[in-house]
């Protein structure tokens, strides 16, 4: 795969002008070939034998869903640093695509954070020091919730591995116990809380550019997982401390969308799986390595169907959508308003197949929306964890489309296949115009 | 002036009171009904004098008054909920829905569930097997078809026919109830247009109360399911709905009224008006029999992939797609688990379906739904904003057929989805915490706000909304079926004018 990459770089020249659809499907075509990078490790090395089962752990590792169908207990070191690096890179390419390639080649521009002032030094200045300050936050966050564990009296290979998958929002576990002390949940419970949180919103932080009431972003995410919780312990948990603290992990891993397991005992209303999707859906912070939709869009499209109702009320007024103090573009509400429009065909489509391949009705939708979400564990109606190894290999490779789709916000995925289906029309278009001549010239 | 000269300015109790009154007449009709083969005819005559008073109270001692925006929402959501309250009275009166064991409250519940989903063209019902429609009377059978008649092609549209004090507010009046993006003219004044459409509409149901005749069904059943075909309603004075009949011919005559009664009604006037068919030469009825006839074929196939036969596949298919397409929500299934009832179908087939409660049929037909010209026009929109992300100094244009859509048009469009999708989502938690399972709240959800009738798992075409949502969840749909049937701003802003009124009276925003 190297020796082929090497010889890809020093054959394929650059283009002169590169365009911003370009980085984008670029993005994709990266993620793609880093899926089958760690598929072909997994089946080199044994680890998988089939080779649906290590597509689909590679595709998971990467994208940072945490639907994994092998037991890490049977993986040597190596293996099991393989499978939490891949999440971990898979959760750092996640922030650059989110903070650096959307909003300088995509949509969403006037949302980062660029502009320098006297008493404020920004997350994404440029391009390259933006990766840089990202790195800078991502790489010492990990160190700080590794530690973390270790202090709850985790193992440090275990206790890095774990963090690795928390910082990602990935998700995967060393063992099915890996939770079982209060301590470990806290700990998880603070990382992916922090992992959910924007890097701006972190950055500024740090940098002493804010305050943490005033960031309403950050505060509309916190009190989602207050508003979870409540619910939690009303439909789900109980009201005691136990309860409190197995809904908070489970509402966490939810809005953060880490998705790690949580096997909660007791009577579940028929509401609570059902906050449970919500949460998924909505996601975490935009600027941060959680998937879903995304908090920011939300208030977008909240303010947008405000803006609506005014509207119908006076249909000639001039309404801005101001979000952070800024005011918004049209052209990038538009382009949230299509973003919520491809998230939910993407969960339909993927719904539809995965029934079609064999999936009940809740699961094909709880599994749609998880793929799409970036998210983990599936769980039934009564609050049960679903093994994705007990759904057949069909339903599994149908789930990989939407996994990358969500993991990298759909509009790079859909500019990739746009651009592929050009180039294979482009190669069938001449071939088409030739057989039609030489029929001509036959006839 | 006299306390009897004097004339209250509402332009909401005005038209609601004309509204009653027409409501009124078609109790009496139900009345007279009852009295020739039932035995509730004195409880339905009642409940028509109840509800005449008032109307006739309105009518007299009021008048229009400003018709700005938000007193048009009011106008048409007002009447629709009071119509709708007092369209419970007959049931209540005859106790349609009287069960040992229940409260009065949840008989009212009931009673107004019912009214609520014949008006708003729904077609949900409180009936099944603890509550028969066999066991009533001919009147509230009819009664309950004519609630549907008259809600399909709107209240507020037959109030303007006999309103011209309205004048051109009339078409604002049609434009917040009509299904779509908004009312087209048909004639120079509004009237006359609200008039074309009832004529349009009468005649349909004439057309389709005839074919059914012939193929077998008795007058008053033919005229019954008339009604409910036209108006794209469902509901059926039968049991097992259309499956009593286990007729093709039966299911074919429905089948073409409910495509008939989903398709633009101003493209019906334009084909009388030219004397030929110009309903494939629009764009959206193109994409919505493409819809439909795509949907077909792969129910069909998932269907003989689960085993069943190909005749009665494609049967059971093309019925429940085009009665969930076209927002009717009819059955062919002759009893639960038999071919129609879709509940026991594969997830498969069912997923599809459920894609259908969401699409609905045409704008400016009797359907509900999202509508196919919205769906459609949001993706062209889709497709123009990845296109500019490729090229983007591009002017790219949202086409629909062959003409340009104007961007508030299109944002327009885009804000009904982004309201649609938040009413289903807090909707659906809204229900299942009032303890209904994840699918029958979330199908329900999108049936009752699309004005679909049937949902899935609980709420399938063989069974009662009682078996699947407790009281208030059930109450909660009501609501959002008239939130659906009024394209969701009319409800939402209705309280507008009120607020504003209570503002300039007490000046409390100023304190």
């Amino acid at each position: 795969m190297v020796f082929a990459g090497i010889l890809l770089v020093g054959r394929v020249q650059n283009p002169d002008n590169i365009r911003p659809a370009d980085v984008l499907a670029t993005t994709t075509l990266g993620v793609f070939l880093a899926v089958l990078l760690l598929a072909a490790l997994y089946l080199l090395t044994g680890a998988i034998q089939s080779p649906d089962s290590a597509l689909f752990e590679a595709t998971t590792g990467i994208t940072t869903t945490a639907l994994s169908v092998i037991d890490p207990r049977d993986l040597g070191y190596g293996l099991r640093f393989l499978r939490a690096s891949s999440q971990w890179i898979g959760g750092f390419a996640a922030l650059l695509t989110g903070i650096i390639v959307l909003p300088f080649f995509g949509f969403g521009r006037e949302f980062t954070d660029r502009s320098n002032s006297a008493n404020h030094r920004p997350l994404v200045p440029d391009k390259w020091s933006g990766v840089r300050n990202i790195a800078l936050l991502y790489i010492p966050c990990t160190v700080l919730v590794w530690f973390g564990y270790m202090l709850a009296r985790k193992a440090p290979f275990e206790a890095a591995l774990l963090a690795m998958s928390t910082l990602s929002t990935g998700g995967f576990t060393n063992s099915p116990t890996e939770f079982a002390d209060p301590a470990v949940q806290w700990v998880a419970i603070a990382g992916m809380i922090l992992a959910g949180s924007s890097l701006v919103t972190i950055w500024h932080l740090v940098r002493g550019g804010g305050r943490p009431h005033r960031q309403t972003g950050l505060m509309l995410y916190l009190g989602l997982h207050g508003v979870g919780v409540l619910l939690l312990a009303l439909w789900a948990t109980g009201p005691d401390l136990t309860g409190l603290r197995q809904g908070l992990f489970v509402v966490a891993a939810s809005i953060s969308t880490t998705g790690f397991p949580m096997s909660v005992p007791g009577n579940w209303a028929p509401a609570a799986p059902v906050l449970l999707l919500l949460l998924i859906s909505v996601g975490a912070m935009s600027g941060s390595a959680g998937g879903g939709l995304q908090v920011r869009q939300h208030r977008v499209l909240m303010k947008l169907a405000m803006r609506e109702m005014a509207r119908q009320l006076h249909p000639r007024a001039v309404l801005k959508v101001r979000l952070a103090g800024r005011i918004a573009r049209e052209e990038t509400l538009r382009q949230i308003v299509v973003l919520q429009f491809l998230f939910v065909a993407v969960v339909f489509a993927t719904a539809l197949l995965v029934a079609v391949l064999g999936l009940d009705l809740v699961g094909a939708l709880s599994a749609a929306i998880h793929a799409t979400a970036t998210a983990g564990p599936v769980r039934t109606l009564s609050g049960e964890i679903v093994d994705p190894i007990n759904w057949p290999s069909s339903v599994r490779m149908a789930l990989l489309p939407a996994m990358i789709f969500g993991r990298l916000s759909i509009y790079p995925a859909v500019l990739a296949i746009a651009a592929l289906v050009r180039i294979v029309g482009n190669r069938i278009r001449p071939r088409r115009r030739y057989l039609a001549r030489r029929h001509r010239a036959s006839s | 002036m006299s306390f009897f000269e004097t004339k209250w300015e509402t332009t909401t109790g005005h038209v609601a009171g004309i509204a009653l009154m027409f409501v009124a007449v078609g109790m009496f009709a139900s009345a007279v009904l009852e009295a020739l083969g039932g035995t509730h005819g004195a409880s339905i005559l009642l409940a028509a004098v109840l509800t005449l008073v008032p109307g006739a109270s309105l009518w007299l001692f009021t008048r229009p008054g400003q018709v700005d925006r938000a007193t048009v929402f009011n106008a048409v959501a007002g009447t629709w909920l009071v119509v709708s309250a007092f369209g419970a009275l007959p049931y209540l009166f005859a106790g349609t829905f009287q069960r040992s064991g229940i409260t009065l409250p949840v008989v009212f519940a009931d009673a107004l569930f019912e009214s609520v989903s014949g008006y708003s063209c729904t077609g949900s019902t409180i009936f099944g097997s603890h509550n028969l429609i066999s066991d009533q009377g001919p009147g509230i059978l009819m009664y309950r078809q004519f609630t549907q008649w008259i809600g399909g092609m709107g209240i507020v549209v037959l109030v303007v026919t006999v309103l011209p004090a309205l004048r051109a507010s009339g078409l604002g009046l049609i434009g917040a109830e009509a299904p779509g993006a908004g009312g087209d003219r048909l004639a120079p004044r509004m009237a006359q247009t609200a008039r074309r459409f009832w004529y349009l509409y009468a005649g349909l149901t004439a057309l389709i109360a005839v074919a059914l005749f012939a193929v077998g069904m008795s007058p008053f059943d033919a005229v019954a399911h008339a009604f409910t075909t036209a108006s794209t309603g469902g509901f059926s004075t039968r049991d097992a709905s259309i499956g009593y009949w286990d007729s093709v011919a039966v299911e074919m005559v429905i089948m073409i009224g409910l495509v008939l009664g989903a398709a633009s009604f101003t493209l019906h006037s334009r084909t009388l008006s030219s004397h030929r068919p110009v309903h494939l030469e629009d764009p959206e009825f193109r994409a919505y029999i493409w819809l439909l006839t795509g949907s077909t074929v792969l129910v069909t196939l998932l269907l003989c992939s689960e085993g069943m036969g190909p005749t009665n596949a494609l049967r059971a298919a093309v019925f429940n797609v085009v009665t969930l397409g076209t927002s009717g929500g009819f059955g062919n299934a002759t009893g639960p688990g038999t071919n129609g009832d879709f509940v026991t179908w594969a997830a498969g087939p069912q997923m599809v379906l459920l894609v259908l409660l969401v699409s609905g049929g045409c704008t400016g037909s009797t359907s509900g739904g999202v509508k196919v010209m919205r769906l459609v026009v949001g993706l062209s929109h889709a497709r123009r904003t990845i296109r500019s992300i490729r090229y983007p100094r591009a002017v790219l244009l949202v086409r629909h057929g062959g003409s340009t859509m104007a961007e508030p048009l299109v944002e327009r469009i885009a804000g009904f989805m982004i309201i649609f999708g938040i009413l289903v989502v807090s909707g659906t938690l809204v229900v299942a915490a009032l303890g209904t399972d994840l699918v029958t709240a979330f199908s329900g959800v999108i049936g009752s706000l699309g004005n679909m009738g049937p949902a899935l798992n609980k709420a399938g075409p063989t069974a009662s909304f009682v078996d699947g949502f407790a009281t208030p969840a059930r109450l909660v749909l009501a609501l959002l079926m008239l939130i659906g049937r009024l394209e969701l701003f009319p409800m939402l802003l209705m309280l507008v004018t009120p607020y504003r009124t209570l503002q300039e009276r007490f000046d409390f925003h100023r304190a």
